[in-house]
Parts: C-alpha cells; sequence; structure tokens
C-alpha cells in the first residue's frame, strides 16, 4: 500500500488556493486546503481614518465588493449608533442582490460548467449539448451570460456610479437618492435578465420554477417539456446527476447564514440568519459571540484554541516545513465546523425545495451548485419587488448626516450574506482612529485549513473519501472544490515530475 | 493572432471582474474580431493548466504577446515572496521569468502598476508595483527594465482599470497600434482627460457651491476628499458599466489611478492650506485660482446655490 502527496493549484479571488491532497491506494485519505496568499488587509486598517474602510474594505474582494461595503456601513453605524433611512436599506439590498446574481451567474456558467466540457466526457450522449453552451468565451449559455451579467451590473452603477469598488453606502445612508430615471433604467434590466433566465437557465416561467417545492416537483416540471429539459439548467441538472454529482463531495452538515436583506428600521432579515445543527436538525439563533478562529496550522503567530475576532490577531509567521500549511485561518462556530453560502442561506431561510433535497440526498456536489442557481431565480423576484418598494420610499430622506467629528471608541461588527456565504467584519476603534479590523470572509469558513483540534474545514471533509482513479486528469476534484464556489475556476492541477512519496505503509 | 498570459499575483481579482464587464469591445469581441487569444487566464481559460503554460513558454515551445500582470508584487517576507506563492514558488520569481519573454507587458490596475491598496502604510507584505512603488521608479523590475523591442511596462491605472481602457489597449496592442506613454507609463489615449472632465457636479464646482456632508448634490473637492480634478482617468468621459460614475453618484473620486493610491490620509477629507484644498486642480496657480474663486462664487446662480440641479 502506498501512500503519495499530491499538489493541487487553485485559482482565486479571496486569496489563491492549493490543495495537498494525499493518496493511498488511489483514495484521498488527507487533505490540505492551502492558502498561498497573504495581501495585510487588517495590518492596513489599523491608525485609519474608520470612513476609511469603505473604501479599502471593498478592495478585499474584486467579486463580493458592494457586500464588503455593506459590512463596513453596517459595523460603523452599529458602533455609533446610526440607523439608516428605510430609503437606503433598500437601494443598499438591491445592489447586494444584483452583485450576488451576477456571482452566481458567472460562477455557474464561466467557472462550473466549463468542465464538463473536459475530454473525459467526449463519448457521453450530452457532450455536444454540453460544448455548445458551456466552452468557454463561446458557448451560448456563456454569451448569454457575459452579456447578462455585464448588465445587471448596471444596476449597482446606476445608484453607487460603478462596479467593482465604490463607496456609495455611507453610514446614515447612501450618497444618492433613487429617482423615477434610475428606477425606470433598473426595471428595463431587470426584465432582459429576467426575460434571458426564463428562455435560456431554465426554460420556462420564473413563477413556475421558483413554486416547485419539492425534489419529485423538480424532475417532474422539468421532464414534462423539452425546452426545459435543453435548457442551461435542464443540462446541468441530468448531465450532473448521470455522472453522479449528487453522490459526490459531501462536507460538513452545519449551515451558517447571516440573513440576506435587513429590513429598514428593524433587526429582522428578509431571510433570516441562522446556524442549522446537523446533529439536532434544528436551526438555532444566530450568536455571533460563538464565533472564533484558530490559527494553528496556519502560518500566524500561534495562540492557543479559538478566538473571536475582537480579540484576533492577524501577525504572519511563516513556518515552511512544519504541519502549518496556509495563510488562511480556520473559523468555527462554537467547536463547530461550519459550511456557508447559498445553500445554507436557502435551507436557514426554510426553503421548501432545498430543504427537500438537502434531506433527501445530504449536501452534495451537485446540490451546492443547484442552490446557487435556485437563489439566482429568487434574487430575480426579490430585485422586482425591492425596486417596488424603493419607487414607494423616493419621498423620504436617502441620507442624514450622523454628525460625527471624532468616532466613539468601542467595538463593533457587521454582517452580511456575500455571495459566497456569511462575511463578517469586526471593528475596534480607540481615540477616533480603526484600532483594529478583523474580517471573516465566506471562503475563509468553507476553505479553512484544521483547527486546533485537528478537525478538518468544510472543503477538507469533502475531498477526504475520494477515489481518484486517474491522478492526471482528477476531474471529480474540479467537480467538487468548484461548487464550493472558490471565488474563480480552479484550476485542479497534479504535479507529475514532482510528485512525491509522502510515506509507504 | 496575439495571445495573451494574464496573472494574478497579490489581487483581488477586481480588474479581471472589470474584464468581464467592458463592452466597447468586449472580451468576446477581442477573441472574435481583434484575433486575441488567452493562453492563460485564472477564471476565464479551462483548456491549459498554468504549469504547462509555464512550461511551454519558458522553453520556447510558446511564444509570448502580451503579458498582463493583475496585483501587488508581494516580495515579502524578507524579500522571500512567499506571501505570494504558486506551488510554494514565489509568482515575483515568476513574473521575473516570463517579463523578458513577452513582446508587451501589461500591469493590469493599479497594484501591478504602482503597488495599490496593498502597498498603503505600512505595507504589510513590503509589496510593490513592476516598475514603480508608488511615485517612485524602480519597483519589481526596475526603474530601466525594458522589453526586448525597447518599451517599458504600460500601466493601465485604476482600482479596477476602466473596462473599456483595458479592452481597448489590447485592441490596439492586437493591431500593432503605435502606443504614448504619459510620464507614468500611462497609455495617453486613456489618460489624457481629468475625472473632473464630464463630472455633472461640474456647474457646482464652477460656481464654487462645495458641500460639507455628503449625500448631496453639490461638489466635493473642497471639503470632501474628491480628487476629481487631479486624477486623470476617463471615468466620466467613458461612463461606468454603460451607466454612471462615482463623482456623478456622489462618491468622491479618490484618485485609484494615481500613484500614491490609497492616500495616507483620512479619504474624505480635503486637506486644506487656509480655506483653500491643498492640492489645486492639475496645473493651476493658487493665487490665480483663489482670484477666481471669489468671482465665481459671487457670479452663481440662485439655482446652483440652492442645488437645485440635479447631478
Amino acid at each position: 500500500m502506498s501512500r503519495i502527496t499530491v499538489d493541487i493549484d487553485l485559482n482565486r479571488v479571496e486569496g489563491d488556493l492549493e490543495f495537498q491532497v494525499d493518496l493511498e491506494d488511489g483514495v484521498v485519505v488527507d487533505a490540505r486546503c492551502v492558502g498561498t496568499l497573504y495581501r495585510g488587509f487588517e495590518q492596513i486598517m489599523i491608525g485609519r481614518a474608520p470612513r476609511d474602510a469603505l473604501v479599502i474594505t471593498p478592495r478585499v474582494c474584486g467579486i463580493c465588493g458592494t457586500a464588503h461595503l455593506y459590512a463596513a456601513t453596517l459595523a460603523l453605524e452599529q458602533i455609533a449608533h446610526i440607523t439608516p433611512p428605510a430609503h437606503a436599506v433598500q437601494v443598499r439590498n438591491l445592489c447586494l442582490m444584483a452583485e450576488t446574481l451576477q456571482s452566481d451567474l458567472r460562477q455557474s456558467f464561466l467557472f462550473f460548467t466549463p468542465d464538463f466540457c473536459n475530454a473525459i466526457y467526449a463519448a457521453h450522449p450530452l457532450a455536444a449539448e454540453l460544448r455548445d453552451a458551456f466552452t468557454p468565451l463561446k458557448g451560448s449559455v456563456v454569451r448569454g451570460t457575459l452579456k447578462a451579467t455585464r448588465d445587471v451590473l448596471g444596476i449597482v452603477a446606476l445608484f453607487g456610479g460603478q462596479w467593482p469598488h465604490s463607496t456609495y453606502m455611507l453610514p446614515g445612508g447612501i450618497s444618492q437618492p433613487a429617482n423615477s430615471r434610475r428606477i425606470l433604467d433598473s426595471r428595463g434590466i431587470l426584465a432582459a435578465v429576467r426575460a434571458w433566465f426564463e428562455q435560456s437557465v431554465i426554460g420556462g416561467r420564473l413563477e413556475e420554477w421558483m413554486a416547485l417545492d419539492s425534489a419529485d416537483a423538480l424532475f417532474r416540471w422539468q421532464a414534462a417539456a423539452g425546452g426545459r429539459e435543453r435548457s442551461a439548467l435542464g443540462l446541468f441538472n441530468r448531465f450532473s446527476r448521470d455522472i453522479g454529482l449528487h453522490r459526490l463531495g459531501r462536507g460538513t452538515g452545519h449551515l451558517l447564514s447571516y440573513g440576506v436583506n435587513p429590513q429598514p428600521l428593524s433587526e429582522a432579515r428578509e431571510l433570516p440568519a441562522g446556524f442549522f445543527n446537523a446533529d439536532t436538525q434544528q436551526i438555532e439563533t444566530l450568536d455571533q459571540s460563538q464565533i472564533n478562529e484558530h490559527v494553528r496550522h496556519s502560518w500566524f503567530l500561534d495562540y492557543p484554541g479559538g478566538r473571536h475576532p475582537w480579540e484576533g490577531e492577524t501577525i504572519p509567521d511563516h513556518q515552511p516545513g512544519s504541519d502549518r500549511y496556509t495563510w488562511a485561518k480556520a473559523p468555527r462556530y462554537g467547536d463547530k465546523v461550519v459550511q456557508t453560502g447559498p445553500l445554507a442561506e436557502l435551507r436557514i431561510a426554510g426553503e421548501p425545495l432545498i430543504s427537500d433535497l438537502l434531506a433527501r440526498e445530504g449536501d452534495n456536489t451537485w446540490l451546492r451548485q443547484f442552490a446557487r442557481l435556485r437563489r439566482a431565480g429568487w434574487l430575480i423576484g426579490a430585485m422586482s419587488e425591492t425596486l417596488q418598494a424603493i419607487k414607494a420610499s423616493m419621498d423620504q430622506p436617502h441620507y442624514i448626516d450622523p454628525g460625527i467629528d471624532i468616532w466613539p471608541d468601542g467595538e463593533s461588527y457587521g454582517l452580511v450574506e456575500a455571495a459566497r456565504g456569511g462575511l463578517g467584519h469586526w471593528l475596534r476603534i480607540r481615540n477616533g482612529v480603526i484600532d483594529k479590523y478583523q474580517i471573516v470572509t465566506p471562503t475563509a469558513w468553507n476553505a479553512s485549513p484544521r483547527d486546533s483540534a485537528g478537525r478538518h474545514g468544510h472543503w477538507e471533509q469533502s475531498i477526504v473519501g475520494l477515489p481518484v482513479p486517474d491522478p492526471a486528469n482528477p476531474v471529480d476534484i474540479g467537480h467538487i472544490v468548484r461548487s464550493h464556489d472558490p471565488c474563480l475556476v480552479c484550476t485542479v492541477h497534479f504535479i507529475g515530475s514532482q510528485r512525491k512519496t509522502h510515506f509507504n505503509v | 493572432m496575439a495571445n495573451i498570459v494574464w496573472m494574478q499575483t497579490g489581487a483581488c481579482s477586481g480588474d479581471s471582474m472589470a474584464l468581464l464587464c467592458a463592452d466597447r469591445p468586449s472580451i468576446e469581441n477581442l477573441v472574435e474580431h481583434y484575433g486575441l487569444s488567452f493562453l492563460w487566464h485564472p477564471s476565464l481559460t479551462a483548456e491549459h493548466r498554468f504549469g504547462d503554460v509555464l512550461d511551454a513558454l519558458l522553453s520556447g515551445r510558446e511564444k509570448l504577446d502580451i503579458l498582463c500582470i493583475e496585483g501587488s508584487l508581494m516580495t515579502g517576507p524578507n524579500g522571500s515572496g512567499q506571501y505570494d506563492t504558486w506551488k510554494g514558488r514565489a509568482k515575483i520569481d515568476i513574473v521575473r521569468q516570463l517579463a523578458p519573454l513577452a513582446t508587451h507587458v501589461v500591469a493590469m490596475g493599479t497594484c501591478a502598476a504602482f503597488g495599490g491598496v496593498h502597498a498603503a502604510g505600512p505595507n504589510p507584505t513590503d509589496c510593490t508595483g513592476l516598475q514603480y512603488l508608488n511615485n517612485q521608479p524602480g519597483g519589481l523590475l526596475g526603474a530601466d527594465w525594458r522589453t526586448r523591442h525597447g518599451q517599458p511596462v504600460i500601466n493601465v491605472a485604476g482600482c479596477p482599470a476602466h473596462p473599456n481602457t483595458m479592452t481597448r489597449l489590447l485592441a490596439m496592442l492586437a493591431e500593432n497600434e503605435p502606443l504614448a506613454l504619459d510620464t507614468l507609463n500611462r497609455p495617453t489615449a486613456f489618460f489624457s482627460t481629468l475625472v473632473h472632465q464630464g463630472c455633472t457636479r461640474n456647474e457646482y464646482h464652477e460656481y464654487d457651491i462645495e458641500d460639507n456632508v455628503l449625500g448631496g448634490r453639490g461638489c466635493l473637492f473642497f471639503n470632501l476628499g474628491c480628487r476629481g480634478p487631479q486624477t486623470v482617468a476617463p471615468c466620466n468621459s467613458e461612463l461606468w458599466n454603460g451607466q454612471n460614475s462615482k463623482t456623478r453618484a456622489g462618491v468622491p473620486c479618490f484618485g485609484c489611478t494615481s500613484p500614491d493610491f490609497p492616500a495616507n490620509r483620512d479619504l474624505f477629507v480635503t486637506p486644506k492650506i487656509g480655506v483653500v484644498p491643498k492640492f489645486l486642480p492639475l496645473g493651476v496657480a493658487r493665487a490665480k485660482y483663489m482670484a477666481y474663486k471669489n468671482l465665481a462664487r459671487a457670479a452663481a446662480p440662485e439655482r446652483v446655490v440652492k442645488r437645485e440641479m440635479e447631478p
């Protein structure tokens, strides 16, 4: 029995990612998820004026900068007890939804489905259809996605000036109000995106598809019309399930969501926050004080156990050749390894179809990706409703100047659902400037390394136990890892010549 | 046919995401109508693996026409480059190997051009741009570095770089159009316009009607940190996402195409000498500017003073 270690490199946004995988007789027996990039944002923030977070932190991520802007804004509002007006909250939600919709569509059809054009599937009966739809930069669905996502980001630009990297959310509101022109333009954009989604992605009416409430209903609906079978989603479902992606890549069952769309003048969110405990199958109230980060296997100055972000440190300490292997920390909820993202978001909100699929088949590669497209459908409807609400609140203020010269000392946090799941900013102000800024991204949760108790992170768990028949083309690992939405396409790459024997048993 | 290798170093991927937003030309059009092909892009290509691409380029089996670098070049800790690696190798070493092979080297975004947001104090990763660290020539490759055709790194500055600026620059390179560069090696075809030009708040600036708090309709230059009158970028002459710009939407220009972005001061406050901004519109003499502003304010029409005009 031989054990070998192979390296797999993954492309990234939230940080470069590589996997080191130990194979024993062709089966993954251990996996180490390696964050290969350290950028030092948390150090850059120290000593700066608090509002600078609104300019600096969106630059953490080119795909979800709106989510960072929102989280930073909420943290600043919490520390100074600022309540933004309803109109501003609605516009913020609209913009974040547009960004998330963009990310879900690009992730699905620019980053995930290109793998279906892999040479190993050339003999599959669907191969020609898959290539026509999903070939990079050329496939019909890819072309439609490029256009739809380009267009939908126009909504963020109408209100915020540009996407990515703008700063239109401010403690106390937003930088400019909606007006009839912006609303009409947004409605026009959304209507076109919806028409494309119905025609090309689901092959049917959105309301009908969103009303499906069980696995049986979903597959019955899809099989009832040729257009639905041949749609992007129909192809995705038929092929994924034919090659068994619904039986592949189970990670942790614990789910975390910070809740979608803060509601005006209220603590509530349109989709609620919560923690789904897989042991009890119960949804528990979210308690941010349960969040803690470990660095036992990370290249940071060590401390015992986990620390809440307010107590956290980010002091790099590169130790090659040790049992530390990543620039990522290991966030945990209490002592639980969790996953976050659209599956968690929709399950915690009790969405019937996703809840049924999860109960029947458990967490898996197909379902994580399906949940992302399910959320895209939900977002299109929710954006329409939000635009109506914005129209109804146009006579209300969009910004109330908090009149702050010197920001109050204290601690606060801002939690939002970014495209990839729960995103948190934790802030401390001393003497009017930022004293500590800790950011826990969704990918930090999902791609976390082992913690101080040796527990693997979610992605690592989802790989362990996987048979890898052909290390030269480990396409299943690609499917699994990409279904976690690792920000960009990840290139699964086994080194041939440098493969080293880890140890022999 | 020209091929492109697009490599990300210390990046947020914002330039890649902006690239997908370009519409004139779009990325699809670049491939279809300008004969450009992506040998490697971290989010767009699926055919090749980075290691194979690297081998083909370094062995000379494949030529390299355009090398685009997105992201700061991390040299830390202690010069090792281990803050940003590919399979344990410092990315800066890979960039140093590839740059001499390319016909054109393009810094896509302010990070690769000047260091950018990651180089903000205290620059925890010891990062730099390809040929500059902020205003200082040098950077990773050195101030005197040139391609084999005698060209420096082309700096397509911006955080992110403007979508259509990126695709138009690539189209120009594909067509072998002559390329003039400014003193910071930014292509003058796109960097000869101030952000101020085309800002819909210009009338407020013209009459010195300046806002003191955010969220208003007036000009953001005097009090709220806006650097539009000093920043060379196409943001208001070529709108973002086909729709708008930050300053039109009431967001100060933070000068993201400039080598010192982000400035090491409160970004929402305009530094001043007396009541006048310390940094004036590009090239303006202080005494004359103050005289003009005093006259301008006196001439301001009621509709502007009352901020009746919507930007």
